[in-house]
């Protein structure tokens, strides 16, 4: 039998339904007498509703807060210290603080009939003056987004290992202020939800398009004021999700209010103007950042004051803080810094709330941090990379906690980026700038590397002040009467192949086919309580409680085989789908069928829980495992268009134990391709009256295939000490990365004329006006 | 709501139907006759998931009324169940993981389709070019660039 366990890449078994237009996905789920919903929203960013119209034959169809009766606000309240609660109200009744705010629902037979109901109500709204912009929010006498708070700031937090004396004296010292813009997570499908309420199983079935079922759940019961029991959550196949659909929607609420209330189901799908303008958003950070170094690059300290502008609601289960406290704690990157302080504001503005997307925080800090890096070696005179090379962590220093104790679990950082810099060839790209190109474009270089915390747990959660702390990551396996295996996970599986993943977790315990394996997830009534899929968490956790409960189950297998053969059961082993001793071998199916149909044959002293198993797992360490990453790009600026063309990118990648190499990979090219749509293209401006100014795919531009270059993966496989099997989490390594690489890269393209631009993306504009005021400046200091 | 009649060919068979003049293709296939496999990803003509394939040609479904349809002939990713070109790009696209999530996948698939058909010469970067029009927000588009040239074999020299 060809290998299927870790270390194949097997194809995967998911992929059959979706290439026939088979999948199932919320908006192709369709019930008998469902209505559609389409939502009322506030066109002004901030401001006191007087009243909602609604037309007298409109009656029935509209819904206001007024009618929502027992259903609360949401909240997501940050543990941490200071931190100011906020109250999501799952339709606006008094004051507005987002364009796209939720005011009234409208039914009707279809989307377009509802949509035209919603045409129909006319909001009356006293506007008041927004905050849009994160750094004077925190000024006095500006408005409040929340009056009660008495300022924008849902949290401070500082960190100060004390870099005074290395401020003062630090013979390099390079400033900066860097903004990483506002994002959208764009996933293809957006959300969408249909709920139902069954009356045999007296309870709320609520279909939506999420990366936590369970979490969602317990958001509905506790917002709805129903039991959990009587909620039951059920995520079909998700058409990609990275943070976007990790959280608990106003639009949730108001449709399951809807099916209890009008008896019939009720279904919303999101479009894509809502998704863009009105939904959650994404990073949004400003750095104000000091990198000391010595003359040879040698780091001395690194100071930071940063800014996030988490818009106007912490969202449910991530609070508005997530992404301002992990860059505290990870802005120190994979290097020794022997002093360090950062300050973070998470700050409400009259915008969307943000939600961690792919990377969380990491993307923008591996940006800011490593740009820092490169105006060092810039300074110095040294290539980047031997400036990183001389201050990353070492393997000898493994496992290692840093500045702010995070602790690394293994790897050789300097041999990732020394291959990284072989396989772009630095010296040829160098050669190659000094020639110049024929048609006049800068070629430039750039090259980004990280590590990535995944699978984090209880203790790392709790520091960051997060409701939702994962613990123990059950799964529940079972043994069919015809020797097939079912398991079942809390996770759920939107594009990254769990669903083969864990079956070869599976198969590598108990030798089964993993055609016989069956993966169920995404359902709160058939699988154990999970946090869900985010945090890269997936295959270390999820995959560990597999494979916990494959273990279990395999003792008690080999049990009932070793008395059906007769033999002693240090001299039997499950193999192959048999238990085989010296005297002869059973198939598992003929153990099943003992269990189940045969009880007269089973040994007297069977494990009396029969051939089921639930089993929690937990990493050897709540630190997590540390993926990590060099990013390399070369790209070619045009000075008189500000485009950008990469010619060639490479990402050496050490994720431990790879169980799936080709399912890694796609990890990797799928977020990398992200990171340079962050790098270049993607933003959601707003303009002064906080009017989110993107609204189509048009405007909002996601990387194609001619903007994604053909991106070489190398590998390194150096296993975590803490997972079962030293596999590492990865799933959002290549949106970090890459991000540094390809700003790197335009910037080193840029100082060829003396030019830098300090913001992503880098857009043409941005690009042009770097040359013009690099020329303008030349010429001022000329004259 | 204005209504209309239209009669016309999906996936070979006859289909009549009274809709409303407004309703788009990709409603009139998603919601009145459920074939699900289109999917909508920006409902504006940017994203290409809604891709089928109208007299000959893949069109975007989401721009395209239905009322505009009548008498044509309409695939959707239901309709090349049994074509052998199809079989070979599905085949491709497991191999060289063309698809995380499947939701560009349907779309995807009948672009790529009219890509082997009308350019078995095309090089990597026209590949890129002509897959320009529908977006993956998963894969990076490495896999679905191998896959085609899988199907295609390797360029030609003059390609
Ligand atoms: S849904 Fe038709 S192009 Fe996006
Ligand atoms: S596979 Fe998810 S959008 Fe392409």
């Amino acid at each position: 039998m060809a290998n299927t366990g870790i270390g194949a890449a097997v194809a995967r078994k998911e992929d059959g339904r979706f290439l026939h237009g088979r999948g199932q996905f919320v908006g192709d789920i369709k019930l008998a007498g469902m209505l559609d919903a389409a939502f009322v929203r506030s066109p002004v960013a901030h401001g006191r509703i007087v009243s909602i119209d609604v037309p007298e034959q409109f009656h029935e169809a509209v819904f206001t807060a007024k009618d929502l009766t027992g259903l609360k606000t949401i909240r997501a309240n940050s543990g941490l210290k200071g931190f100011k609660s906020s109250e999501q109200p799952p339709l606006a009744s008094n004051k507005v603080r987002l364009v796209g705010e939720l005011l009234a629902v409208c039914v009707g037979g279809n989307r377009a009939l509802a949509e035209d109901v919603v045409d129909e109500v006319f909001a009356n709204i006293e506007e008041l003056e927004p905050v849009t912009d994160m750094l004077s929010a925190r000024a006095p006498d500006v408005p409040l987004v929340h009056e009660e708070w008495g300022d924008n700031v849902f949290l401070e937090t500082n960190v100060d290992t004390g870099v005074e004396a290395a401020l003062a004296s630090a013979p390099v010292k390079i400033s900066r202020r860097l903004r990483m813009s506002r994002q959208c997570m764009a996933p293809l499908e957006g959300r969408g939800v249909v709920a139902e309420w069954n009356h045999r199983t007296q309870q709320l079935v609520v279909h939506t398009a999420t990366q936590i079922p369970h979490i969602v759940r317990t958001g509905l019961a506790e917002c709805l004021g129903l039991d959990e029991s009587a909620v039951r959550v059920t995520a079909p196949d998700v058409g990609g999700g990275f943070g976007y659909k990790a959280i608990l929607l106003p639009e949730e609420l108001v449709v399951c209010w809807l099916a209890i209330h009008l008896h019939r189901p009720v279904r919303w799908l999101e479009d894509r103007r809502e998704a863009l303008t009105a939904s959650a958003n994404a990073r949004e950070h400003y750095y104000d950042i000091t990198l000391c170094a010595d003359e040879e690059g040698k780091f001395l300290a690194l100071d930071a004051k940063v800014t996030v502008d988490a818009g106007a609601y912490s969202s449910y289960p991530f609070t508005a803080c997530l992404e301002a406290t992990q860059v505290a704690s990870i802005l120190p990157g994979p290097y020794n810094f022997p002093a360090y302080r950062c300050q973070t504001w998470s700050v409400a503005t009259n915008k969307c709330p943000i939600l961690p997307y792919r990377g969380v925080a990491r993307a923008g800090v591996c940006y800011a941090l490593e740009s820092m890096v490169d105006l060092v070696a810039r300074k110095i005179n040294k290539e980047p990379h031997d400036v990183r090379l001389e201050n990353l962590i070492t393997p000898e220093q493994m496992p290692f906690d840093n500045i702010v104790n995070k602790h690394f679990d293994s790897g050789d950082y300097p041999e990732c980026l020394k291959r990284a810099a072989a396989a772009i060839d630095v010296e040829g790209v160098r050669k190659r700038q000094v020639l110049g190109e024929p048609d006049g474009r800068l070629v430039g270089l750039g090259m980004g590397i990280f590590n990535e915390q995944a699978a984090h747990g209880t203790a790392v959660y709790s520091a960051w002040g997060i409701p939702m702390i994962p613990g123990y990551e059950q799964a529940f396996v079972r043994f069919t009467p015809d020797g097939g295996l079912e398991v079942r996970v809390g996770i759920q599986c939107h594009g990254q192949g769990s669903e083969t993943t864990l079956a070869q977790v599976a198969h590598e315990i108990l030798g089964l086919d993993i055609e016989s394996i069956k993966i169920v997830h995404g359902d709160t009534e058939l699988s154990p309580y999970s946090t869900g899929t985010w945090g890269s968490r997936v295959m270390v956790m999820s995959g560990g409680a597999v494979a916990t409960a494959c273990e279990k189950l395999c003792e008690r297998i080999q049990l009932i085989g070793a008395h059906l053969l007769q033999a002693e059961l240090e001299d039997t082993q499950v193999e192959d789908g048999y238990v085989k001793a010296p005297s002869g071998q059973i198939s598992l199916i003929d153990v099943a069928r003992t269990w189940y149909h045969r009880p007269q044959d089973l040994p007297a002293d069977v494990d009396r829980q029969g051939l089921e198993v639930t089993a929690g797992y937990k990493l050897r360490r709540d630190d997590g495992t540390f993926s990590y990453a060099a990013h390399a790009a070369v790209l070619a600026v045009d000075p008189h268009f500000g485009t950008v063309e990469i010619i060639k990118y490479v990402v050496v990648e050490d994720g431990g134990v790879l169980i799936n190499p080709m399912i890694v990979d796609g990890q990797i090219l799928g977020g990398a391709a992200q990171g340079i749509g962050t790098a270049l293209y993607e933003e959601m401006p707003f303009d002064e009256n906080g009017q989110p100014l993107f609204s189509t795919l048009a405007d909002y531009v996601l990387p194609g295939a001619t903007e994604v270059p053909n991106i070489h993966i190398e590998h390194m496989e150096t296993p975590s000490p803490y997972s079962l099997f030293g596999q590492k989490g990865i799933g959002e390594g290549g949106a970090i990365g890459s991000v540094a690489a390809v700003t790197n890269a335009v910037n080193d393209a840029l100082c060829r004329v003396g030019a830098e631009v300090c913001e992503t993306p880098m857009t043409p504009r941005r690009i042009l006006t770097a040359i013009q005021d690099a020329k303008s400046q030349r010429e001022s200091v000329g004259t | 709501m204005t209504q209309v009649n239209i009669g016309l060919r999906v996936n070979g068979k006859k289909v009549n139907e009274t809709i409303e003049s407004r309703q788009s293709l990709a409603d009139f296939l998603r919601e009145t006759l459920l074939l699900t496999g289109t999917h909508l990803g920006c409902e504006h003509g940017v994203c290409g998931a809604c891709t089928v394939w109208i007299n000959g040609a893949p069109s975007r479904s989401c721009i395209t009324l239905a009322a505009s349809c009548d008498d044509a002939e309409v695939i959707s990713i239901e309709g090349f169940k049994d074509d052998p070109q199809m079989e070979k790009l599905r085949s491709a696209f497991i191999s060289e993981h063309a698809l995380q999530c499947g939701y560009c996948t349907p779309g995807m698939l009948i672009t790529a389709y009219d890509i082997v058909h009308r350019l078995p010469d095309a090089d990597d970067n026209r590949l890129r070019l002509e897959l320009a029009g529908n977006l993956c927000r998963c894969t990076g588009y490495k896999g679905i660039v191998c896959a085609l040239r899988r199907v295609l074999g390797p360029p030609s020299e003059n390609g």
